[in-house]
């Protein structure tokens, strides 16, 4: 009988904070990325309009990831060496951030507004706590974020030449665009 | 009892978001064909599946030098002189690309294509990965120094090779490869083993191991499988560095050729009695559009 009670109880606390956060979470998976990589002789922008992302607003939740794999620098060799020989992306499909809102964000008003966050990221399977700054933006009933950082290859173990060539370079800019939609 | 299940229940209880909240992590791309089997076109001097893709632009310089035994006066081989074979390729589409090279070897300039039949997937459902590469070649060296000089057709020689590769796994491919070569006209003054055996085959073994991100070690080897004189193994081995943009291969191999009609025809040295050469490629890929 106790052990019926308990289970009930928790079922009813998780169903009831489900419907709670949905009242203020919003969510899309066409969002843009882009890696952007200016080395001395070079500079390439990787690109994805598959970027899926979650935010909600009750439960300070904010989740995003991008599957690698469809990430285009624009030449399929250096595609298919950024998947096989740098990212490792059969072992580690996803760049992921999961974090938290650290400034307060006024849902009710209109306006751009900036905000910061903090959180894990995660490539080529390694993570690492990071603070990024971006905008949060209220259109109708959808959300609009941007955000920028900047990553250290080295930091997240992925090796690049170093010896005869620099066409990577060590600092990638990270730049994400996305308009969440709400699940209401 | 019932205080496991409760600690079991508190997470769910406080903290339902943990379970509710992280996005489920689905891949947009679930099967794909599997990638750099090899790092380059050519694994040593066979020819790999590894295809350009519609717009690149692949040039590559190789390089076999004498044989090291000849000892440090000659720089082990490297002051013999050098068997040259530069070539371009490009491609048409993401299967099919055709290339063009000249080996200083017998003078032969080559025009070779190499079509993609099958890719693995990385799902399993496509095991192998298969690459019909066709090529002739035109020797134009000089015979006027022979009571019948050669016609056009004479000079003229054909080679099929078909790699089969497999991807084991990100660091070990394996591919063999079946090739015939057919020259028209032979003699004693063409660069091969036997001046009476205008038609050569062989089925030759190429694999590579990666042991760092961006470094393999590799390895040829192509028996001879025709009866002719003077004949035996080509054996080679090396290591392939990318570099971001470029691929060199150094190695040491039996033979000079460079080319695949040459490879199988051509003489070799005795692996074990120090009869191989320094050898090298470089690689360079291009996007033309």
């Amino acid at each position: 009988m106790k052990y019926s009670s308990l289970l009930l109880i928790a079922l009813l606390f998780f169903f009831c904070s489900h419907i709670d956060s949905k009242a203020q979470s919003f969510m899309a998976d066409d969002g843009y990325v882009e890696f952007i990589s200016t080395a001395p002789l070079l500079e390439f922008k990787g690109k994805s309009d598959h970027l899926t992302g979650f935010i909600d607003l009750d439960e300070n939740l904010i989740d995003f990831y991008i599957d690698l794999n469809t990430i285009d620098t624009g030449i399929q060799r250096r595609n298919r060496d950024m998947r096989s020989t740098y990212l490792n992306t059969d072992k580690f499909p996803f760049a992921e951030f999961t974090g938290k809102l650290l400034t307060s964000f006024d849902a009710d008003n209109q306006q751009k507004q900036a905000v910061k966050t903090s959180g894990i990221f995660s490539i080529n399977g390694v993570e690492r706590e990071i603070e990024v700054e971006g905008t949060l933006e209220p259109q109708g009933d959808a959300l609009k974020l941007e955000a920028s950082w900047v990553i250290l290859l080295e930091d997240f173990e992925i090796d690049r030449p170093r010896v005869l060539f620099y066409e990577l370079a060590e600092e990638q800019t990270v730049n994400i665009s996305i308009l969440l939609k709400s699940n209401d | 009892m019932h205080t496991r299940i409760l600690m079991l229940l508190i997470p769910v209880i406080l903290y339902p978001s943990l379970l509710l909240g992280q996005l489920q992590r689905e891949r947009v791309v679930q099967d794909t064909a599997v990638e750099l089997t090899f790092m380059a076109p050519r694994n040593i001097n066979l020819f790999t599946v590894e295809p350009l893709s519609k717009g690149e632009l692949h040039y590559s310089i190789m390089h076999t030098f004498g044989e090291v035994n000849s000892g440090v006066r000659t720089l082990w081989g490297v002051d013999q002189g050098a068997n040259v074979r530069f070539s371009f390729e490009y491609g048409f589409g993401d299967n099919i690309s055709v290339g063009f090279g000249r080996s200083s070897m017998d003078k032969v300039y080559d025009v070779n294509t190499r079509i993609t039949l099958l890719r693995q997937r990385t799902d399993g459902s496509v095991p192998v990965s298969v690459t019909a590469a066709p090529s002739v070649g035109i020797n134009t060296s000089s015979f006027g120094f022979l009571n019948e000089n050669y016609s056009f057709s004479d000079r003229l020689n054909f080679s099929l090779a078909l790699p089969i590769a497999r991807k084991f796994n990100s660091d070990f491919s394996l591919m063999i490869v079946p090739m015939a070569v057919h020259f028209n006209r032979t003699g004693p003054e063409l660069n091969i083993s036997d001046p009476e055996v205008n038609t050569y085959y062989s089925i030759g073994v190429g694999g590579r191991y990666k042991f760092a991100s961006r470094t393999a070690l590799s390895f040829q080897y192509i028996p001879p499988l025709t009866d002719a004189e003077n004949l035996s193994n080509n054996i080679g081995i090396g290591i392939d560095i990318e570099t971001g943009g470029h691929v060199f291969q150094m190695f040491f191999t039996t033979s000079r050729a460079l080319n695949e009609s040459y490879l199988i025809a051509s003489d070799n040295g005795n692996f074990f009695d120090r009869e191989f050469r320094f050898g090298f490629n470089i690689n360079r890929l291009f996007r033309i559009r």
